[in-house]
């Protein structure tokens, strides 16, 4: 049996890959917040959604965190009248992406929240197996 | 005089701890997990009371009273969680953080006790 502060390294690891996933998907989505079609009535740009799900250690059972996948968002699209947009349609409304910067952002505030926290523990772990070694210091 | 059980009570702790701490480490990976519900292993002193001698097994025949190791990985599902989230997810950062100090702050306790005890046996060792 792997000694279990490994394991939280490990696991912590995990967390911060899933999390720097998502925000890299957030990035996206507030990068292409305005990204319309190009040819009239085109699809824009779709918000991106990421998915977790654990991964689970069956020798521990300790369970660290995988990306399941990234779907796309099901939101209608906005539209808005430009007539003169090179992606109108013959009524002169343009399809905008379904990405609300608002939502994006407190995404992140979490993504960001969830990254601390994981890096919390890492340190927290690497402390525990100081405090383990210095057990052998003479003092 | 007895001799103090302590180093074998504060590795068994610590085992405990890091066991524990895993486990938290696990929550918190999966604090955005769709459905995951939150872990916690069983209490210290109900993992001490499982705990027993076990006798050496010399003949395939001989039955085993229980494996006496790492009782301590046994995981209660459901711990009380602060709050369970819409999506079935019930680990709250702030209470699996406030646990981690908890568990690091034992831990240190067990290592610097064991250091003190050491270095006591050492003074009678070399005068």
């Amino acid at each position: 049996m792997a000694d279990p502060l490994q394991t939280i390294l490990k696991i912590g690891a995990s967390g911060l890959e899933a999390q720097s996933v998502r925000m890299r998907v957030l990035a996206e989505n507030i990068a292409n917040a305005n990204s319309a079609g190009a040819t009239p009535g085109a699809d824009p740009y779709t918000r991106k959604i990421v998915t977790f799900e654990s991964e689970i250690d069956d020798v521990q059972s300790t369970a660290g965190v995988r990306v399941a996948g990234i779907e796309t968002a099901r939101s209608a699209y906005r539209l808005e009248h430009m007539p003169g947009h090179p992606a109108a349609d013959e009524k002169g409304y343009v399809k905008l992406p379904n990405v609300d910067v608002m939502v994006e952002m407190a995404d992140m505030r979490e993504a960001n929240r969830s990254y601390d926290a994981n890096l919390q523990l890492i340190k927290q772990a690497r402390d525990m197996i100081n405090q383990a070694i210095d057990m052998l210091r003479s003092s | 005089m007895t001799q103090p059980y302590l180093f074998a009570l504060a590795s068994q702790h610590n085992r405990w701890l890091s066991m524990r701490q895993a486990t938290i480490a696990t929550n918190v990976a999966n604090a955005n997990t769709p459905g995951f519900k939150a872990q916690e292993v069983t209490p210290f002193d109900a993992v001490l009371d499982s705990t027993r001698i076990a006798m050496t097994a010399s003949n395939p025949k001989h039955m085993s009273i229980g494996d006496i190791q790492q009782k301590d990985s046994d995981k209660i599902q459901g711990q009380d969680s602060w709050e369970v989230t819409h999506s079935g997810n019930s680990v709250n950062l702030e209470q699996e953080l406030i646990k981690a100090g908890e568990v690091g702050r034992e831990y240190r306790l067990n290592a610097n006790v064991v250091k003190t005890f050491h270095r006591m046996l050492l003074a009678s060792t070399k005068v």
